[in-house]
């Protein structure tokens, strides 16, 4: 497996473990967004927290979480920012679904986006319902606690100055 | 048991008599169905407890990151960057479930250490200490069972019943602490009022509450789980119970009489002079006791008692009646009887053995 990755102007192919340890270091000395180049990257994890206003009315709004325990949903949301003067096209986010936690069904959103899929890790991707796994030796249909990645893939370009999210619900096994 | 499934096709030319037994064929319909209930309610137990998967969850600490990728092209040329890393840690939350063990005690009034088993378990993602305790006055049920002098044991020598060895449970003193997903297996002990009759039921209640607190689900100890973190109530409010069942009703005894024929020519054929060695056993089913049980047989009409032919157990007695458990009664008509005392199931077969010649 290998991916791209981007530093002043030069695009290397590397090696996964190599950039993984590249990833480590660089996102260690940037913990808050990756202002690289064209796109500006955010990951928040969020809860949601249910209030009841004065009038009576209940609020759901999301505020952001560092401790969970088993049982809680978290919503991860990732917002990409186009901060060239160019648009950007083919834009693709990868969000793994991490280990402990489950996808919940249905709950992957992103405005223009083609949203697929993988349960082998990330090598391949496809629509929910046509994803099986092995199950003793059988095919079945994949269920969400299958999915170990999510692609949102932007159906179009990504304009200058435009930003765009892609979100997911998952619960702490 | 392969007596009971023998009982009652005996073909023997005597019959064992004893009140205890006597009251046990009247009885008998009643106790199958009794039994009958047990089993069905054991077996929708072990269905239950089976198909109950219980998982703890993410341990306490652990630190979940995670980092999207976006993969895009500018003008052509592919480029990929990846987000911050997004990073959250898993608190303590507390959970226990206690699961009734065992099928519905069958007893008799004024039984002691009556035992019903439980299982606790930690269905937390932490460490955690509960404290135990009965209670025996639930409502619903036909009599209170009576906690016994020292009530709660643990089941430590895992043999399912209160045995030697299980250790008393102190509250406070030895308090299970159990890790994440793990299970102890608890004893109650209640004594039976005398009072009680047949089919009547009396209920007896383990409760597990986790030593840093019970409330609602999802209040919060700050500071008071594993490695410091926050312990969060589960869904089960920190505390778990369960209840159990005694059901009164009468011993269950089993009894088989069986006879070889040997005659004075080596051969079996049942003529006069021939020597009939009767074996009798006797063995109590189920949980109860029969108090002072005695085996009384009669010597068949047209044979003869062979002195000194008794044994219990394969230890022979006297045909006198003396200190030993068994003699010849000759005060009637002729009868063997051995006294067997309180029998429990954990007492075994009881053997009668004694001998007689056909004349």
């Amino acid at each position: 497996m290998s991916f791209y990755t981007h530093s002043k102007g030069v695009v290397m192919k590397i090696s996964y473990g190599f950039g993984l340890a590249l990833l480590l270091i660089f996102s260690s000395a940037n913990a808050i967004s990756q202002e690289q180049g064209h796109l500006n990257v955010t990951t928040l994890v969020e809860m949601e927290q249910v209030s009841v206003g004065a009038d009576g009315e209940r609020q759901t709004r999301l505020v952001p979480v560092e401790t969970v325990v088993p049982g809680d949903v978290v919503i991860y949301t990732t917002t990409v920012e186009n901060i060239s003067d160019e648009a950007a096209d083919n834009v693709v986010v990868t969000a793994p679904v991490p280990e402990h936690l489950s996808y919940v069904g249905g709950s992957a959103f992103g405005p223009g986006m083609l949203i697929e899929f993988s349960v082998d890790g990330g090598v391949s991707y496809a629509a929910a319902e046509e994803l099986t796994v092995d199950d003793d030796g059988q095919p079945r249909p994949a269920t969400a606690d299958d999915f170990t990645h999510i692609r949102f893939v932007m159906q179009d370009d990504l304009a200058a100055g435009a930003q765009s999210i892609a979100r997911f619900r998952a619960h702490l096994n | 048991m392969v007596l009971a499934s023998y009982k009652g096709r005996c073909a023997c030319a005597n019959d064992i008599q004893d009140s205890a037994l006597d009251r046990t064929n009247r009885i008998e319909a009643r106790r199958d169905r009794l039994r009958r209930i047990s089993r069905f309610v054991a077996a929708v137990f072990m269905i239950a407890f089976a198909t109950t998967a219980f998982s703890a969850g993410t341990p306490v600490g652990t630190v979940i990151d995670n980092m999207a990728q976006v993969d895009f092209d500018i003008a052509g040329t592919p480029d990929s960057v990846n987000s911050n890393v997004s990073s959250i840690t898993v608190q303590e939350t507390i959970d226990v479930v206690v699961t009734l063990q065992s099928p519905q005690n069958l007893v008799a009034a004024n039984d002691t250490n009556q035992a019903l088993l439980f299982r606790v378990t930690n269905i937390g993602n932490g460490s955690e200490a509960f404290q135990l305790a009965i209670n025996s006055v639930i409502g619903g049920d036909d009599f209170d069972p009576v906690p016994s002098a020292t009530p709660i044991y643990f089941d430590s020598d895992a043999s399912g019943d209160f045995s030697v060895g299980d250790v008393a449970y102190v509250p406070g003193g030895n308090d299970p602490v159990l890790a994440a997903d793990a299970s102890v297996d608890i004893l109650l002990l209640n004594d039976i009022p005398g009072g009680v009759v047949d089919g009547e039921i009396g209920r007896s209640e383990l409760t597990a509450d986790s030593l840093t607190g019970t409330g609602a689900p999802g209040d919060a100890f700050l500071t008071q789980g594993d490695g410091g973190t926050d312990a969060v109530l589960g869904a089960t409010g920190g505390t778990g119970s369960d209840t159990g069942e005694y059901l009164v009703g009468e011993v269950q005894i089993s009894v088989l009489k069986s006879v070889t024929v040997l005659d004075q020519f080596g051969g079996t054929e049942p003529i006069p002079g021939a020597t009939l060695t009767y074996t009798v056993t006797v063995a109590v089913t189920n949980g109860g006791t029969a108090t002072s049980s005695v085996a009384n047989d009669f010597i068949p009409a047209d044979t003869t008692y062979v002195p000194a032919s008794i044994s219990l157990n394969a230890a022979a007695l006297t045909d006198a009646n003396d200190a030993d458990a068994g003699e010849l009664d000759m005060s009637g008509a002729p009868t063997v009887v051995v006294r067997l005392g309180n029998l429990t199931q954990a007492d075994g077969i009881q053997t009668v053995v004694f001998q007689v010649t056909i004349d």
